[in-house]
């Protein structure tokens, strides 16, 4: 057994390397350029930039504001989606399930280019409604994301806890509301943060489906095209730090309600 | 426990991760070994897409009456054979690409290190002013050599205006060859938008094709149509365009970056946002030949290929260059000293290449394939004029038919008459306009110049506010919602926190 160990630990390496050399050394250097000015010196001056410019702060707020959206959209089709596949007695669930996921096996940019066909017909224009545009993209985009955690949690409910409720009285709505949705949390929890946290940055979909103002994504590459490096690695930095504390709060509440496993 | 088996596979495969991660640092040694004894190695960073890359079909021959033209291999590989012919010294180039002026330049500065680079007018510019490239060599503008294609074929036209054209008392001719040049206009749908409306600038935010127009994503080219639509009056009125220094003020009005210019120019561009379809840098050619938007800015190469492209769907689109002014733009060859060093022999390999892409039936190729224009006008050698008239030429018999002069770029003293292609007469505000602008549509062009360090940062801020969402733009109902909703949030942890509820689970 301790050969065992050893092997392990080996081969762990390729991938320690790959993290130092391609996660951890492009921290560092975020850091620097974050806290430095065109000189070379230590400022602050990138960090209260930011926070005192109308423009960085609203693009913070919309990226924001169509992160909440997509989550939300996307919530609210996954989840019966997801419930009503993982509790019908169907025979052929799984292939139903490989409904939802076969589109992820298409190039993403490729999948956005169709939809953009299909929005143009459906709307005429689509630079009349750029937000919606956007959040119908992303919805589509990351819906499989949301219903997979889901689903998973959902079919692994204990359904002797479902007969109990219903025992002690509970009707079809209130078993639900008190045991399904409850137990169900830890897959949107998952379900949630892959969504979140990408739709506030990819804003590929936002230059696909023409939407003209910057998300957080575009923001930075502006800076970096006009040579700011230093206002652009600020940003970068913030976001990820954004990013961190969605993900603290998230796992908390991930913590509290540990009943179940999610598959993503 | 693993197997004897399972642990060769382990080995095999720790063995070649071991090998990805080193092979870097095996090749660079091979390089430096074979490239200090034998072989030149020429660093080349081009455009994406911007040289011929051959392997063409045979019905693609170019069929000139001086000769068939076709790029059966790449440019690069033509030109590593061409040059041991005629040097006998064995050049390995090793090509690669950049996405825009500011990428290479951020490519320079975080340590890539090229010998030769093809940068637009203002980048050249930028890297002369940091002291960054390497004048071309004196053996380089030698016409006696008949090797030197570049300066016994670059259009005197162009010629001039890099000859004319100083920054910090530097000509940019004696640093930088030209490669291809354009102007930016219009591309429109004659059937909704009339010619008039597409020569003016003030298009792009016209209130009878709202979301139908495209506009270009990148500053420069945005502030220039702002500026131009925003001074039309001044720039079209007689007064202006008879004065005798009416070039020297165009180039003033159009390069102004007056803290109010950049002000108006902000507030033009936030209503462009409001009313044009998108900022593109490259859907905008499909947009238009799907007929998704009407009009859009264009450069006038990208012009030319995106009318060639509708034309086989049957699909007609024009091009129209604005009466306030056109930005005339090069990309042109310039050494980097940081690359070259002292090498002499890597600077006469660097310029060989500029020549050798400069050779009639290079540019040829070249401009077929990328669809812009070169700035050669092929000196003695006919070629380029043949190429003009094989591509938009009128058939015998067609009957509308105008004669279209090329003077001013192909003859010395821009001499009329001599140079003219006779082309069918759509032609005239077609592919052929674009590709070669007339003499009256070159008149109002104007260059736009490399700003400096404190305007491209005050220009740079200006673009960043037209495309961010502004706080302040925030509708009331939203603050309203998000205090409700964080009230809610505070309220529902309080009560959980005091214990009144219990969470489920555990």
């Amino acid at each position: 057994m301790k050969k065992m160990k050893f092997s392990r630990k080996i081969l762990g390496i390729p991938y320690a390397v790959f993290l130092l050399l391609f996660v951890a050394a492009p921290l560092f250097v975020l850091l620097y350029y974050a806290f430095t000015n065109g000189e070379g010196r230590f400022t602050t001056a990138n960090l209260t930039g930011f926070f005192s410019d109308p423009n960085t702060l609203g693009t913070l707020f919309y990226s924001f504001g169509i992160a909440v959206v997509t989550t939300g959209v996307c919530l609210l089709l996954a989840y019966p989606a997801a419930y009503i596949l993982a509790t019908s007695k169907l025979k052929a669930k799984s292939v139903l399930m490989m409904l939802f996921i076969i589109p992820m096996w298409i190039n993403f940019s490729l999948r956005i280019t169709a939809l953009k066909e299909i929005l143009t017909w459906m709307e005429g224009n689509l630079a009349c409604h750029p937000f919606l545009n956007t959040v119908i993209g992303m919805s589509y985009d990351f819906l499989p994301f949301m219903i997979l955690p889901i689903y998973t949690t959902i079919s692994r409910l204990d359904g002797a806890l479902l007969e109990a409720a219903r025992d002690l009285g509970a009707g079809e709505a209130q078993a639900f509301l008190k045991v399904t949705l409850p137990l169900s949390l830890p897959g949107i929890i998952s379900g949630v943060s892959m969504v979140f946290l990408p739709a506030m940055t990819n804003y590929v979909v936002l230059d696909m489906l023409y939407n003209s103002t910057y998300i957080m994504g575009s923001l930075i590459g502006s800076y970096f095209a006009a040579y700011n490096w230093h206002g652009g690695s600020m940003i970068a930095l913030i976001l990820l730090a954004v990013i961190c504390l969605f993900t603290l709060f998230t796992s908390g509440m991930e913590e509290e309600n540990t009943r179940g496993g999610t598959l993503l | 426990m693993m197997t004897e088996k399972k642990k060769r596979g382990v080995a095999v495969l720790l063995a070649c991760s071991v090998l990805v991660f080193l092979f870097p640092f095996f090749s660079i040694q091979v390089n430096a070994d074979t490239g200090s004894d034998e072989e030149v190695v020429l660093r080349v960073c081009n455009w994406e897409e911007y040289i011929d890359l051959g392997d063409w079909d045979k019905e693609e021959t170019i069929d000139l009456d001086s000769g068939d033209v076709i790029g059966e291999s790449s440019i690069i590989k033509d030109f590593e054979e061409w040059y041991y012919e005629t040097y006998g010294i064995r050049v390995k180039v090793e090509y690669s690409t950049f996405g825009t002026n500011e990428d290479l330049y951020n490519m320079l500065t975080l340590g890539d290190t090229y010998d030769l680079v093809c940068p637009s007018e203002y980048m050249i510019m930028k890297l002369m002013t940091e002291g960054r490239l390497l004048p071309l060599s004196k053996k380089f503008f030698d016409t006696q050599d008949e090797s030197n294609y570049y300066i016994n074929g670059v259009s005197p036209y162009i010629r001039s205006i890099f000859e004319s054209n100083e920054i910090e008392g530097e000509k940019w001719g004696d640093y930088a060859a030209g490669y291809m040049w354009g102007i930016t206009g219009i591309v429109y749908n004659p059937e909704e938008v009339s010619e008039e409306e597409a020569s003016s600038w003030k298009v792009l935010n016209s209130p009878t094709h709202r979301r139908q127009i495209t506009i270009k994503d990148n500053v420069r080219d945005s502030y220039f149509a702002a500026v131009g639509a925003l001074k039309s009056e001044l720039l079209t009125s007689e007064e202006f365009v008879n004065s005798p220094d009416y070039l020297e003020r165009l180039e003033a009005e159009m390069n102004d970056t007056s803290p109010e210019t950049i002000d108006r120019v902000q507030e033009y561009l936030q209503d462009v946002k409001d009313n044009c379809y998108s900022f593109e840098t490259d859907s905008g050619k499909a947009d238009m030949i799907t007929g998704k938007v009407v009009a859009n800015y264009q450069w006038s190469g990208d012009a030319v290929y995106t009318m060639d492209q509708a034309d086989e769907d049957d699909f007609t689109l024009a091009f129209a260059v604005p009466e306030e002014s056109t930005n005339i733009y090069f990309d042109g060859w310039v050494m980097l000293k940081d690359g070259i060093r002292e090498d002499a022999a890597k600077q006469h390999a660097a310029e060989a290449f500029i020549n050798f892409n400069s050779r009639a039936d290079n540019a040829i190729r070249n401009m077929y394939y990328i669809g812009y224009t070169s700035v050669i006008s092929g000196g003695e050698d006919g070629r380029i004029l043949e190429y003009a008239d094989w591509c938009y030429g009128a058939e015998e018999g067609e009957e509308e038919v105008t004669d279209y002069d090329l003077g001013y770029f192909f003859s010395e003293d821009g001499e009329e008459g001599k140079y003219v292609v006779t082309a069918p007469t759509e032609q005239a505000y077609r592919q052929l306009f674009a590709q070669y602008p007339t003499k009256e549509a070159i008149s109002r062009s104007s260059i736009m110049v490399c700003f400096d360090e404190e305007q491209t940062k005050v220009i740079n801020q200006m673009w960043i506010n037209v495309r961010c969402y502004n706080i302040h733009d925030i509708p009331g109902w939203v603050w309203a919602f998000l205090g409700a909703v964080i009230l809610a949030g505070a309220g529902g942890g309080i009560r959980r926190w005091k214990g009144s509820y219990r969470g489920w689970g555990q």
